[in-house]
């Protein structure tokens, strides 16, 4: 695309924002040609293309810069798009938007605006739009906005013309000025009338960047504001206590009102189109009566009977029964036995915790079919656009039941690791918030690798699987209710932007499961022949007898044999190792339905694995994380006894 | 590529400045979205030229 070539600067420059895939180097190409220079932006690795163009006998230079979401930076891309804002001193700054996402992406143009930033706004791929029965009323928009506005399709250079003259005749004398909520225009006014220094952006959006905690913009008041920034920080100070809430929460859901407002009578649809299949879906998931039956059925078919009968069943009859009993475990003990005499030597490769017929054999055999299956269920339902839906329709129970709606991104990752779900709680705005949601994260939130294989688990059992669904969801009810009466504090709301749902690509799917069945391959195998080890040393010195000694009262009054113990123990390394420890088990005919679903649910329940446990020392603190260690280990042993008393009282999974 | 939960953008695996938690041998596999924190796989280097050629379909 681009040429290295010299480009002169021009006195004018014109800047291209906007979020990713908008069509903002298809635009910077139709306006500059094929002479463009493409280098890193000053002390980053973030490529900036520079153009010339020519309108009207006037010289421009172009810019295009990366992808943004917002004018408050998260990623170096946005840093360096918003610096460039800052402090190239545009004559225009064009806004290039997605005509199909108007909602999701006026909320920047309104940024730029009050940001004080000359703004052409260019609303792209306005053909696609008018295929999809959309009509965008372009004069409306641009009398609401109060700043000039192009409708086009960049691809086709629909609207070019008019943009160049748009950029030609541009008056930067014209500024346009939102409204917020009264209460937030006068903390603006608080904050902004102790701003004195010279900025390319207006105080208005100074203040508002400020209340967001913006650290550069913190920067360059300290540098320009000698003489008032202990008021200015008071100012925001007292607003944020004021206030007490999340405050860039608070100016998005203020940015979405005014966006929906003007939005409402510029975008109209074709009156006989009728949404797609996939618009209405969309609709059912996150709507409670419609989305909880759907997530049943995602449940049942992509978990019970995908995950639990084919991988859990097919694959692993498959591989554990057909190739490693019938011809791997005996060629391998075998050749290990006619290589060595040594006693010690045979247990650690092909004994009962050897490297080989435990290490391997779990991992393999056991758990990557059971895990290979999920992740591929998972990857489509992420392909597809769910699991933000999942957190929407999630999130309305949790308000209900006096939960945290904001804890649901963590919640929601712990179904892919909880150790990594338990260093997001950091993002979580009050402590109170961070200890419950660890909590719930290391009682009642299955990781991935533990859920694929106690689904596939118990689905081979009748009536095991409601059992186990509904002792967990009691207790994280429960603890969660709970917690949240006891640990006092404000309830934040939750607020996030939906994608759209669409059609899975097959190839999407397939990459993000092989991508995730190898990451999960390589961290477990390791961990694995480590446990089994170091099992098998336990054996060798008797200190695992000692170990099982120990835990044997708990475990007999739980109503399970001896034998469970070293599953348990084997549930310290990782989750899904004691998971498949239960599986072995159930195989071997020593575990009754009943014993199966006490076991799981205790296991589920039981403390997290050695990295989460870790991890919540890092983020908490030893006090509290050895307190939810405590808690945690108690409420599970108890929750077991309490199930193993239930079901042997009905008669229930005899 | 896409973060599979807020569905922006994501950077690219060798300009992600993400501090790992060290729990997984051999390091960190996976790209935490710097918008939502979602975790997504790190496509492996033998898959990546068959996703490229997938997402350089994309119009931009």
């Amino acid at each position: 695309m681009a040429v290295q070539n010299a480009v002169c600067a021009a006195d004018r420059k014109i800047v291209l924002v906007g979020n990713p895939n908008v069509g903002k180097s298809v635009l910077f190409n139709a306006l500059t040609g094929a002479y463009t220079v493409v280098s890193n932006y000053p002390g980053t690795s973030v490529e900036v293309s520079r153009g010339n163009c020519q309108i009207d006998g006037v010289s421009y230079e172009v810019l295009d810069t990366p992808g943004m979401y917002s004018l408050l930076p998260i990623t170096e891309e946005e840093r360096v798009a918003r610096e460039i804002l800052l402090k190239e001193k545009a004559h225009t700054v064009i806004h290039v938007i997605d005509a199909r996402n108007l909602e999701r992406m006026l909320p920047m143009t309104l940024q730029l605006v009050e940001a004080g930033l000359p703004v052409i706004l260019l609303i792209n791929i306005l053909d696609e739009a008018e295929r999809r029965g959309m009509y965008v009323d372009i004069p409306l928009l641009q009398e609401k906005l109060g700043i000039p506005v192009i409708g086009g399709a960049m691809a086709r250079k629909r609207g070019l013309a008019e943009l160049r003259q748009a950029i030609a005749s541009y008056d930067s004398k014209v500024k346009a000025v939102f409204g917020y909520s009264r209460d937030l225009e006068k903390d603006i006014a608080k904050i902004s009338e102790h701003l004195t220094g010279d900025y390319t952006l207006v105080p208005r959006s100074i203040a508002l960047l400020l209340l967001q905690k913006d650290e550069d913009v913190w920067g360059l008041i300290r540098d320009a504001e000698k003489g008032s920034l202990e008021a200015i920080e008071k100012a925001v100070n007292d607003t944020v206590y004021e206030r007490r809430m999340d405050l860039n929460l608070r100016i998005s859901l203020e940015r979405k009102r005014i966006c929906r407002a003007i939005l409402e009578e510029v975008v109209h649809q074709q009156a006989d189109r009728k949404p797609t299949f996939f618009e209405r879906l969309a609709g059912w998931t996150i709507n409670p009566w419609t989305g909880f039956p759907l997530l049943l059925l995602v449940l049942y078919f992509g978990v019970y009977v995908f995950v639990g009968k084919f991988g859990a069943g097919v694959l692993v009859d498959l591989l554990e029964g057909g190739l490693f009993e019938n011809y791997l475990n005996p060629w391998v003990v075998g050749l290990v036995h006619k290589l060595t005499s040594w006693y010690w030597l045979r247990e650690l490769l092909v004994g009962e915790y050897g490297v080989f017929t435990l290490g391997v054999r779990y991992a393999v055999a056991l758990v990557l079919p059971i895990v290979g299956t999920f992740f591929l269920a998972f990857s489509l339902m992420e392909d597809v656009g769910y699991f933000p839906r999942l957190a929407m329709l999630v999130d309305r129970v949790f308000k209900k039941i006096g939960l945290n709606g904001r804890a649901v991104i963590p919640m929601v990752l712990g179904f892919g690791c909880d150790t990594m779900a338990t260093m997001v709680t950091r993002t979580l705005e009050t402590v109170r918030e961070r200890v419950i949601v660890t909590l719930l994260l290391a009682l009642a939130v299955p990781c991935s690798a533990q859920l694929g294989v106690i689904m596939g688990l118990l689905s081979e059992v009748p009536g095991a699987l409601p059992v186990w669904v509904a002792c967990v969801m009691l207790v994280f009810l429960a603890v969660g209710l709970l917690s949240a009466r006891l640990l006092p504090g404000e309830r934040p709301m939750f607020y996030m932007e939906l994608p759209p749902m669409r059609l899975p690509q097959a190839r999407n799917v397939l990459i993000k499961t092989v991508s995730r069945m190898q990451w999960y391959f390589l961290e477990i195998f390791p961990l694995f022949i480590f446990a089994s080890i170091l099992l098998w040393a336990g054996k060798m010195t008797g200190a695992l007898n000692g170990l099982v000694r120990i835990m044997s009262p708990a475990i007999s009054a739980l109503g399970l044999p001896s034998e469970t113990t070293a599953a348990f123990i084997f549930g310290f390394f990782r989750r899904d190792f004691g998971a498949a420890g239960l599986y072995d088990m159930h195989s071997q005919g020593l575990l009754s339905p009943r014993q199966l679903t006490v076991a799981a649910v205790t296991m589920t329940l039981f403390v997290p694995c050695i990295a989460q446990f870790l991890m919540m020392k890092k983020e908490r603190g030893w006090k509290v994380s050895l307190g939810i260690f405590l808690l945690v280990t108690l409420l599970a042993f108890a929750v077991g006894w309490s199930l193993n008393v239930v079901l042997g009282f009905t008669g229930w999974l005899a | 590529m896409k973060c599979g939960f807020c569905g922006r953008d994501l950077p690219p695996p060798d300009k992600v400045r993400q501090k790992p938690c060290g729990a997984c041998l051999g390091g960190c596999r996976k790209i935490h979205c710097p918008w939502c924190g979602y975790e997504n796989p790190i496509v492996p280097n033998y898959l990546r030229r068959w996703k490229n050629k997938d997402e350089s379909k994309e119009n931009d």
